[in-house]
């Protein structure tokens, strides 16, 4: 009520500023008029009355003054003259609120880019009832090594056994289906859960209900809210009704909250089935009894008051029970609690050091940014000495100047967050466009959300604090008579380097460590893209399906494969066609430790890399075969042969000619029937790994793999064209079919490049942000030292210095700030660079070229930066320069 | 008369504002007058210290002001008590009365 009535009257009071004033001077009036008629009454005469009257009132205006200072809209006000001030004069340059409001927006762009990634992939948090009480469980393993899923029959040892929680769910977080309301089936992705998931989550669904305690293996299906909008255009009446699940006819129960994917951030599954219909819709569904598949994770929703910290301590001795009741299968192994939203293990923590790497370089160019406006602010402050001394003078408090030179900073703070914030909009959209090559559907866009608005408005009110702080605080020092009479007022006697100096120096020294880190991810980029991946990457275009899903057993998906492929194969423009079950440098396909029995096994792992291929694999990858024969037109049910590649030959065989000999993956042989060319298996970086190429043929039926088969052609002319004829030929064999992964070979490898491109960019954007505003800076303070400068250079030319000698002093002075800099962070840089070695390819982190051409880089944007105003100083006219004061 | 007067302690013209309002509205000068007449010319309060107090005292809510005519037809600015300010009168009286109570003890101990 109070606050209220205060609020109103102050805003009333500001809105109307002259009734304000009015009605004072009417009380004050009304007063005078009433002493002196009281008065008069008691004798005097009016101009004596008058006189009293006025002496006893005292001054009108400063009655008024502590009348106005009697509310909150006095300071309100101070403060409002301040910001038209500061507005006022801002207006008047330009130049320097674009420089200062560039800087600190490029600064806080970064900040508020990396910070996006953070706020998705370690703050956010999915739609679940009650985050804090939920977590996820990890099984480690060996003592503590994370990470493994669960066995089937653990999950349930947990559900019955552990107090801590109300509700344990168990879930498998990757499968596919082809799914389709009726024909037109798309590949989509999903995870099988256990029937009270959706209990343990709390979640308020979108649209009907989660799954029911009998609905264990019952033919139900939860959407996802995107699937729903985008598949069946958020039909209402979606509940209910039943749809195509890789030929199954399933129920949808609900659709699931808007936002929802699964547990964790990055996988972006888009339906629900119940855990024991797995074996209906998967290949391979890994058996509900074993105690050894592990492949199962934790969601469990603690019981109210209990802690993570005592869930692990209940769930470490039930650990240690079940390794004394099957110490075959889970001795060593144990339970690690972590909350939800959160990556596992590995994958998280380095995921965690990834991110605190990226904040750490954002923050390091927002420091350059502010040094920049520190120094640009300080420059200014100089200038304004004068002002401040008859302000000063004219009785200002130091308190009021420092005021109003923060009201200042913090108003071109609020400019840099905005065109920052702005700036982050673009690059979170750029950054959501990049693909990781994995055939698994993940959701990496990252976008400005309240999270990152929130903080990037907080950085820049704090970089505008900090910035403003130091000249505000330099300027309230003024000392007042030297600077009335125009004299730097500032200038400390003895002083070789000034904060300005020092300033720059620290700019400097930072844009070259971002520097020589963009550089060595330039030049590593450069490597990557000449990496020999072993085949021809030019000219292939390639699709995938996934027959099983289509309930095609594994004799009838080999005939398909080999129809698809004398179909494609026929299509003209086609050189020649193939079909793999896995594309190389997909991040990791199958791979299995082999044996060659005779040969003594080689050191270190010695995983071999597994592809399923169809005849004239090597042909159309272009990979050239070095002996004996390729993967033909096999009997399938002859003994089972296989390629192998250099790697594998110069590991098992040391040199030896394979050809011929056993090699044995668990109970399966393969005789070796040819040797081909290395390829890059996983990543485009990677040591050569051993791989062995098998026929499809004679191993589908044993070795079914689960995430479908990728048809492959070699072409001349159009892709596009030839694209849309493979579709069509794979549809005439069988419409129910959902095609998926439709690219050229190139645009993958394009892909495969995601980590290297992705921080080549950022380094690449911040280093040229770091290295112009530090020019800039470098320049502000070289122009400040010569208009500083000019009458002791007017004396010195008129004692007869010639243009060259003032010009090679001023410069002199300019570019020891850069040698200093390249000094101090050539190390700073190389210390840098030793973090950055696992990301670069083929080249080491002390790349002498990279540690030549920066710094010369350097030195050159210093000498241009200093020259420009050093000549300037060398033009100034003796007979102007000694006149000025 | 006016050689007798003396400061106002610290802190109390409010107080003695609202228990002078408390016995009828008066404008800024009448309640100059009246404070001074009470207290028998002892405080004389100036409108450099009472106008601010007022306008203090009506943005707290403790007075109210109207624009009204004085006995002379002049306009002026009338102020009534309002609840809340009998309210902190009350409050402001009890807090007084033991503070001098306490200063009396110590000065008769």
């Amino acid at each position: 009520m109070n606050l209220f009535r205060s609020t109103r009257d102050g805003m009333k009071a500001l809105r109307d500023r002259k009734a304000r004033n009015a009605e004072i001077d009417a009380e004050l009036e009304s007063f005078l008029s009433e002493s002196i008629s009281d008065k008069m009454r008691s004798g005097m005469s009016l101009k004596e009355a008058e006189r009293a009257a006025r002496v006893e009132v005292g001054s009108a205006s400063v009655v008024k003054h502590k009348v106005w200072n009697a509310g909150w809209e006095s300071h309100a006000d101070r403060l409002w003259s301040d910001l038209m001030y500061t507005l006022r004069r801002l207006s008047h340059s330009r130049a320097l609120v674009l420089t200062v409001v560039l800087s600190i927006g490029l600064g806080i762009a970064a900040n508020a880019t990396i910070f996006s990634l953070v706020s998705k992939f370690v703050l956010q948090q999915p739609p679940v009832g009650d985050p804090a009480t939920m977590v996820t469980v990890n099984r480690t393993y060996d003592h503590g090594q994370c990470c493994n899923n669960f066995p089937v029959p653990v999950v349930r040892d947990v559900q019955q056994q552990a107090k801590s929680f109300s509700g344990v769910a168990g879930y498998y977080e990757t499968m596919q289906t082809s799914l389709g309301l009726s024909g037109d089936p798309h590949r989509e992705w999903g995870q099988a859960v256990t029937a009270n998931f959706f209990d343990v989550a709390q979640m308020t669904m979108a649209a009907g209900r989660g799954f029911a305690a009998n609905e264990e293996s019952a033919p139900v299906i939860v959407l996802g809210y995107n699937l729903w909008q985008q598949r069946f255009r958020g039909d209402p009446g979606i509940v209910g009704k039943v749809i195509d699940v890789s030929g199954y006819p399933y129920t949808v129960a609900g659709v699931a909250p808007r936002g929802f994917r699964g547990l964790d951030q990055v996988l972006n599954p888009q339906f629900w089935v119940p855990l024991g219909k797995l074996p209906e819709l998967a290949v391979n569904a890994p058996p509900q009894t074993s105690r050894e598949s592990q492949w199962l994770r934790i969601a469990a929703r603690l019981r109210p008051g209990v802690s993570r910290t005592e869930a692990s301590r209940e769930l470490s001795v039930i650990a240690d029970r079940l390794a004394q009741q099957y110490p075959k299968t889970d001795k060593g192994n144990g339970f690690m609690v972590e909350g939800i939203g959160s990556m596992p293990g590995r994958i998280g923590t380095a995921l965690h050091l990834f991110l605190l790497g990226l904040s750490l370089v954002a923050l390091l160019v927002l420091c350059i940014a502010c040094a920049n406006v520190a120094n640009i602010l300080l420059a200014q402050g100089a200038q304004r000495q004068r002002e401040m001394a008859v302000r000063l003078a004219l009785g200002s408090t130091r308190g009021q100047l420092m005021r109003q030179m923060l009201v200042e900073s913090l108003l071109l703070a609020l400019g840099g967050g905005i065109v920052g914030v702005l700036l982050s909009v673009w690059a979170t959209y750029a950054l959501s466009s990049f693909r990781l090559p994995v055939p698994i559907a993940m959701d990496l866009s990252v976008r400005v959300d309240a999270r990152v608005l929130a903080y990037s408005f907080g950085l820049s009110f704090l970089a505008g604090f900090l910035c403003g702080m130091v000249p505000a605080w330099q300027a309230s020092r003024v000392v007042v008579s030297p600077a009335l009479k125009g004299e730097d007022a500032l200038s400390r006697p003895g002083r070789r380097f000034s904060l300005r100096n020092v300033l720059v120096i620290v700019q400097m020294t930072l844009s070259l460590v971002l520097l020589c880190a963009a550089g060595l991810f330039l030049r590593s980029m450069q490597h990557a893209l000449k990496i020999d991946a072993g085949f021809r990457s030019s000219g292939m275009v390639m699709m995938s399906i996934n027959p099983p899903l289509q309930r095609y057993t594994p004799q009838s998906t080999a005939l398909l494969l080999d129809n698809l492929r004398e179909r494609v194969a026929s299509l003209p423009g086609v050189v020649s066609a193939t079909v793999t079950d896995g594309v190389p440098l997909s991040m990791g396909h199958r791979s299995d430790s082999v044996d060659v029995p005779g040969m003594p096994k080689p050191d270190g792992a010695n995983n071999v890399e597994l592809y399923m291929v169809a005849p004239d694999y090597l042909t159309t990858m272009g990979i050239p075969l070095l002996a004996g024969r390729t993967v033909g037109e096999e009997n399938p049910n002859a003994p089972r042969v296989g390629v192998v590649n250099q790697e594998f030959v110069r590991r098992y065989f040391r040199g030896a000619n394979p050809i011929g000999h056993i090699v044995n993956d668990g109970s399966v042989s393969y005789t070796i029937i040819g040797v081909a060319r290395d390829i890059k298996s996983r990543t485009i970086g990677e040591d050569q790994r051993p791989v062995m190429f098998r026929p499809i043929n004679q191993n589908i039926a044993s070795d079914q793999w689960q995430d479908g088969y990728t048809v492959i052609a070699r072409y001349q002319g159009d892709a596009a064209t030839l694209s849309k004829a493979m579709q069509d030929a794979i549809r005439g064999v069988d419409a129910s079919l959902a095609i998926y992964n439709v690219q050229t070979m190139e645009e993958h490898m394009h892909e495969a490049l995601f980590l290297p491109r992705l921080v080549n960019s950022i380094f690449l954007v911040f280093g040229i942000t770091g290295v112009s505003l530090a020019a800039i800076g470098l320049y502000g303070v070289m122009s400040y030292m010569v208009s500083h400068r000019t009458k002791e250079i007017g004396i010195r030319m008129a004692l007869g210095a010639r243009m060259g000698q003032v010009q090679g002093m001023l410069l002199e002075g300019g570019m020891r700030l850069a040698v200093i800099s390249i000094v101090v962070g050539v190390p700073l840089a190389l210390a840098a660079a030793r973090l950055t070695g696992a990301l670069l390819y083929g080249i080491k982190p002390w790349d002498v070229a990279t540690f030549t051409a920066v710094p010369l880089l350097l030195f050159a944007v210093a000498l241009a930066a200093c020259w420009m105003p050093s000549r300037r100083a060398a033009r100034v006219d003796p007979m102007i320069a000694l006149r000025i004061d | 008369m006016g050689d007798q007067s003396m400061e106002l302690v610290q802190g109390t013209l409010e107080m003695l504002v609202l228990k002078t309002l408390a016995l009828m509205p008066l404008h800024g000068y009448g309640l100059a007058l009246r404070i001074e007449q009470i207290s028998d010319g002892a405080f004389k309060v100036n409108p450099g210290s009472l106008l601010p107090a007022l306008a203090r005292m009506e943005r707290a809510g403790h007075v109210k002001g109207e624009w009204g005519e004085t006995e002379n037809s002049r306009r002026a600015k009338f102020y009534a008590i309002t609840e809340k300010g009998r309210k902190a009168l009350r409050t402001e009286k009890a807090a007084w009365n033991r503070q001098i109570a306490a200063i009396n003890k110590i000065l008769e101990a």
